[in-house]
């Protein structure tokens, strides 16, 4: 395959990052007014926006109706101008019923549904720019919508996406390395307990490489917690100052 | 410069920006690769309307700037563009920067360096030249990549490599398949590819494409002994069956190499150059086209040999495009010769540099290299406890191996060890003089220099376990049972020896033939018990190692059916007896001991390394060779009505030996010679890359084998060192220092060692031909006593046979019907001469009909020949072999010289006159410092006076063997002595 280079000699990305380098990450929260909880996070190009709404009673189906804890809904969407190329995505195709699957099992795992007994979370994300990494960059978003929502948690999830190549693990794959045609996983993590919430990966690897590339993309998640926590501060302090308290 | 690497690889292709990146990446350029781009302060946007060009241009601008600023304007900074616009516009904004054109720079940083100059205005021209190309088709265009791939994948084209007969250079070229992928099981021969119009561009190695013509179309390959050069009426002369046959459709990657090439004299200069000044060059390879060059120095040129290296071949053209790189010298001149020997052979030895050296540690005669405390202790200290000594060739620098035998204290065992050079010490992996020898991966032996793998302060001082010095060594030792000489127990490690004698063979032999010879290490003693002593000492370790040594052949001969006689020793033998008609030495059986134990130092290591190392070990295997090539020898062998079993080495060593005529003992001679040249190549491999059946070692016959001996003339030799170290350290428990090889490194290795030792093989080849040749060349042969001789005829060919000298070794085509149509006719006297008539072609046999009668000419007849040289410019020399008779020779002088000093005295002679010519050439020009400066620049071995040639005809006689066309087997064991 005429690929090229992922990885130049000098240890190089094709973006000028090292290998367990993250791409920057920058995100608002409560974007919305109409909406519980949202937030809108760039993880390099990728841009995403995250909406909560609920906890409320279960519509449509009574049956969907769990006694014990509440229904996670979870809708990812991508626009039709994310990618290079203009398509129009129509609701409810495989990829992004998959994805949806995905996040509410994330969701599952971190919110602490116990508390709402026969009640219903509302999950959207919009996917505005796609550029890699996109699962990772909608738990990153949905968490900061749920935490503006105010809805508790366990803990923050965070997740990132490693690759392989030329026996280095990558940190935080961008579209290009992503479409090279190499190992992706992605991980969600529950940082502070080091649960995993999510892990995925679709392409082969072998069976001694995947330890360093799992610790890769867990230390990648830290990384990330790290900055959405500075975030929740920072959008605290603000909303702090605003109500005067 | 990141930005400059990426334009490469954007605009000229991944094959290119791959040679950039090793370029840069090889520590010994000293090059460091700047990524601009990533970097803050040297990186620009690109601004909008830009094109690609121009932002590329800024962007490197703005990265020499900031390098300026970053060393503070100590250095001035120069950026080469051939841009003139970049040039205008940058170039005086900023002092310090310099942004210049090639020319320039090279006119004004190095106005010295005439090569470069040199080599910039040829490809200057070379660029002029490819605008102005006519547009007429001269072949067919090459299908694009994509539609190669697509027809290799579905079967339509068949990918393989062209070679190119080196006899019928125009005609026939063969593809020769990659692996055995081929799905249509009827083509398991190569296709061939007639013509140069079917053959479409492609040069001799390329990989190529191929499209099967239809099966009418097909032809067979010619049978005919052919003269190499001309033009040759094809049709009308006799052809095999036919053959698959094909077109090249496409290349899938080319092969060009540099191609040593002469300038034509001015004669044809003149009517070639009508047009501008493009000229015509013959390369030196028959197998390349002539290349069209466009100089202006074709004057300064002509008759010199030059390195060419092809640009393009566009479909336009008849011939490729090429420029010049380096003028090698006058055609004919001993040295350029045997530099064109060495380019042609890809083998680049250019003398060590400073860096390198300063890496080694001195050693001096003021100052001598000493033994390092911290050493001795981590070693086995056999300096007291052991007798050890060293078997070599007289004279020789290089001591690789040293033996050590003794009687362990309780009488029941022995302990027999072999201690080998400690290379490894010295070279650390990854040092430059590690990256040197990688590349050469072996010490390149001439037939009158040599070329180090190592620097000579280590291959002759340090590493050369030399006698009555400490000196580190690798050893491995083994405890046998001192009456069944079964092993008990191995130990390999490092060692601190020191040799107490410094044998060679000849007097390792005479005292054990209990005759009184000299020792100079005992003579040097006064007390005359002591010595008595001694000497009984060396006597009875000497008879206990030959004991050994019997018992370990008779071992592999007998050990039952796997453990069979080692052909490759056998050919050895073959090939040393071969030698000792021209070099007068015995096989002595202290040979065979000597190399008896390497084959057993070198059998354990191979167990050892494969064992700890099962994926990623380096071996050496000898694959049985194919059956069919056996066919010519079996039908040789049954004229004499000898039956020759090739079913396995064992039965076929047994049937070898049965095949002696009592009246000639060439034909047992030229059998072996046969044999030899049906087996492959024994290779060096990676365990991870074979299954375990292919380890063996056909003419071994042993299930595993490596080289570990001579680590100081080949680089596969210092990785087996490694391995081993690094085995002995894994079972100590000690982490290892550094990651092992993979397999795929080790196969890539193993491949690069292969092909440099099949370099130095036919480099070797060449130059023994080159002297040859040399010294026919001033014989008149209508008078000369030396240029007749007795030969054998060894194979039958359409209009000659194959005939073998074996007063010098040689072998060659002797046609019986010349270009006339007239066929050789012999006298009632035996005298040969040219007449009218026909000829006819058996098997083993072919015969001539004259008006006088008819004549036969049988295979293992004994004929004689007149040896002469034929004249060739452009092309290397060629002998020239012509029947004057029908009878054997008698030679009435030969036995005046001492008969066979042929191939030494051959090489001296040539030698003698090279540098006689010299000497005149210096006096009449006056100009003696810079030829001798030229001289030193091309060789790293001395001058050659008359004791280093003797040295190395010692050296040459062992490893001459690879003189013989196809290299036997195991041609390094024997030579491991040397």
């Amino acid at each position: 395959m005429a690929g090229i280079e992922l990885l130049s000699d000098q240890g190089y990305r094709l973006d000028g990052r090292k290998a367990t380098e993250l791409r920057k990450v920058q995100a608002r929260m409560g974007v919305f007014g109409q909406a519980d909880g949202s937030a809108y996070l760039e993880q390099g190009n990728t841009k995403v926006l995250a909406v909560v709404y609920g906890p409320h009673e279960v519509r449509g189906a009574r049956s969907k109706i769990l006694y014990d804890r509440a229904v996670i809904n979870c809708q990812y969407s991508m626009a039709t101008f994310s990618t290079a190329e203009r398509k129009r995505r129509p609701h409810g195709d495989r990829k992004s019923s998959e994805m949806s699957l995905h996040l509410k099992q994330t969701f599952e795992a971190a919110v602490l549904t116990q508390l709402y007994p026969r009640s219903q979370i509302d999950i959207y994300v919009k996917i505005l720019q796609a550029d890699g990494g996109n699962y990772s960059a909608c738990v990153n978003a949905a968490t900061l919508a749920v935490i503006d929502a105010g809805i508790p948690m366990r803990d923050y999830v965070c997740a990132c996406t490693a690759g392989f190549v030329d026996d280095t693990p990558l940190a935080d794959l961008c579209h290009a390395e992503e479409s090279g045609g190499g190992t992706s996983l992605a991980v969600a993590l529950l940082p502070r307990g080091g649960q995993i919430a999510l892990l995925q990966m679709d392409a082969r690897l072998h069976q001694d490489h995947l330890d360093t590339l799992m610790e890769a993309a867990m230390t990648a998640c830290k990384g990330v917690s790290k900055v959405l926590d500075e975030v929740v501060r920072q959008h605290l302090q603000e909303m702090s100052i605003l109500t005067g308290e | 410069m990141q930005t400059a690497c990426q334009a490469a690889q954007h605009s000229r292709g991944r094959r290119l920006y791959n040679r950039l990146r090793s370029l840069l990446k090889d520590p010994r350029h000293d090059c460091i690769h700047f990524a601009n781009e990533f970097q803050q302060y040297s990186y620009c946007p690109r601004e909008k309307g830009e094109t690609q060009e121009k932002w590329q241009t800024r962007c490197i601008y703005h990265a020499a700037v900031w390098y300026h600023d970053h060393l503070a304007g100590l250095r001035p900074v120069v950026m080469i563009t051939e841009d003139q616009e970049a040039v205008a516009e940058f170039g005086s904004s900023a002092s310090g920067i310099y942004v210049i054109s090639t020319q320039e720079y090279l006119q004004s940083f190095w106005p010295d360096l005439l090569a470069a100059h040199e080599l910039y205005s040829s490809i200057c021209q070379a660029l002029q030249e490819r605008e102005s190309e006519s547009t007429e088709r001269e072949y067919a265009e090459h299908f694009p990549a994509e539609v190669l791939e697509a027809g290799i994948k579905s079967g339509r084209f068949i990918q393989g490599t062209l070679n190119v007969n080196k006899h019928r250079a125009q005609h026939e070229a063969f593809v020769r398949f990659e692996g055995s992928t081929t799905k249509n099981s009827e083509l398991n021969s190569d296709v061939l590819v007639c013509g140069g119009k079917n053959r479409n561009r492609a040069v001799h190695g390329d990989l190529v494409a191929v499209e099967l013509l239809p099966a009418k179309e097909w032809r067979g390959r010619n049978t005919a002994l052919h003269e190499g050069l001309g033009e040759d009426k094809a049709g009308e002369e006799p052809q095999s069956k036919p053959m698959p046959t094909g077109k090249v459709v496409g290349i899938v990657q080319r092969n060009w190499r540099d191609y040593v090439v002469t300038f034509p004299p001015r004669e044809e200069v003149q009517s070639q150059s009508r047009n501008s000044q493009r000229i015509l060059v013959t390369p030196w390879d028959y197998r390349i086209p002539k290349i069209r060059i466009s100089t202006q120095q074709a004057e300064a040129l002509q008759d010199h040999r030059v390195i060419v290296r092809l640009d393009l071949w566009e479909s336009t053209s008849l011939y490729p495009n090429g420029h010049t790189v380096r003028v090698l010298g006058k055609s004919g001149e001993l040295e350029t010769e045997v530099q064109t020997i060495l380019v042609e052979n890809c083998i680049n030895v250019p003398p060590f540099s400073e860096a390198q050296l300063r890496q080694l540690p001195e050693s001096s005669a003021e100052q001598p290299w000493r033994v390092e405390p911290e050493e001795v202790s981590s070693r086995l200290d056999l300096r007291d406890t052991h007798l050890v000594f060293s078997i070599d060739p007289l004279g020789c620098e290089d001591v690789d191996d040293t033996l050590s035998v003794r009687l362990l204290p309780g009488g029941t065992r022995l302990e027999l060890g072999v201690h080998i050079a400690d290379v490894t010490h010295f070279v650390q992996e990854g040092s430059l003089t590690d990256l040197e020898a990688r590349s050469r991966a072996t010490t390149y032996y001439l037939a009158d220099r040599r070329y180090d793998m190592l620097p000579g302060v280590l291959s002759a001082d340090l590493c050369s376990l030399l006698g009555g010095v400490d000196r580190y060594a690798m050893s491995v030792m083994w405890q046998l049972d001192a009456q069944s000489l079964a092993v008990c127990k191995v130990w390999y490690g490092r060692t601190l020896i020191r040799s107490s004698y410094q044998l060679h063979y000849e007097l390792a032999q005479s005292l054990l033939n209990g005759e009184q010879a000299e020792v100079p290490e005992l003579d040097r003693l006064d007390d005359e018990a002591e010595r008595c002593r001694r000497r009984a000492e060396l006597l009875q370790a000497l008879r206990l190692l030959t004991r050994v040594a019997r018992h370990l052949r008779a071992q592999r001969d007998q050990g039952g059916a796997l453990e069979l006689e080692g052909v490759e020793v056998r050919a050895q033998l073959d090939s040393s007896k071969n030698i000792t008609a021209l070099v007068p030495r015995q096989p002595l059986e202290v040979h065979e001991t000597v190399a008896e134990c390497m084959i057993y130092a070198n059998h354990w290591v191979a167990r050892k390394i494969q064992e700890n190392f099962p994926h990623q070990a380096l071996l050496r295997h000898h694959p049985p060779p194919r059956q069919e090539f056996f066919n010519q020898l079996i039908d040789s062998a049954r004229t004499r009505s000898f039956a020759i079993n090739t079913r396995s080495n064992k039965a076929l060593a047994d049937s070898l030996d049965q095949a002696v005529d009592q009246r000639d003992p060439v034909v047992n001679r030229l059998l072996r010679m046969m044999a030899t040249q049906a087996m492959s190549n024994a290779l060096y491999f990676s365990t991870g890359a074979c299954s375990e059946e292919q380890y063996y070692h056909y003419g071994l016959a042993l299930d595993r084998y490596t080289h570990f001996t001579s680590p100081i003339r080949r680089y596969a030799d210092i990785i087996v060192h490694r391995l081993l170290m690094a085995a002995i350290n894994a079972e100590r428990g000690l982490a290892p220092s550094k990651v092992l090889a993979s397999n795929k490194d080790l196969e890539e290795l193993a491949h690069q060692v292969n092909n440099r030792n099949r370099a130095s093989q036919h480099a070797q080849k060449q130059s023994t031909e080159l002297f040859q040749c040399l010294y026919f060349k001033d014989k008149d042969p209508l008078t000369d006593e030396r240029c007749v001789a007795d030969a054998v005829i060894y194979a039958i060919r359409a209009n000659g046979m194959l005939v073998f000298i074996p007063r010098y070794g040689l072998r060659g085509p002797v046609y019986v019907k010349n270009r006339e149509n007239q066929v050789v006719s012999v006298e009632g006297d035996g005298s040969c001469e040219w007449k009218a008539g026909a000829l006819e072609r058996q098997v083993d046999r072919i015969s001539t009909t004259t008006s006088t009668g008819t004549h036969n000419f049988s295979i293992f007849d004994h004929i004689t020949v007149r040896i002469s040289v034929q004249p060739s410019r452009c092309h290397p020399l060629n002998l020239c072999l012509e029947v004057i008779s029908s009878r054997p020779h008698q030679a009435p002088v030969a036995e005046a010289q001492p008969k066979g000093r042929g191939r030494s005295e051959l090489v001296q002679e040539v030698v003698r006159l090279a540098e006689e010519a010299s000497q005149q050439a210096e006096e009449r020009k006056g100009r003696v410092p810079k030829l001798s400066k030229e001289q030193r620049e091309f060789r790293q071995s001395k001058q050659p006076n008359l004791y280093s040639i003797l040295q190395e005809i010692a050296e040459m006689a062992l490893l001459d063997l690879h003189a013989c066309e196809a290299p036997s087997a195991e041609v390094q064991t024997c030579s491991t002595s040397a």
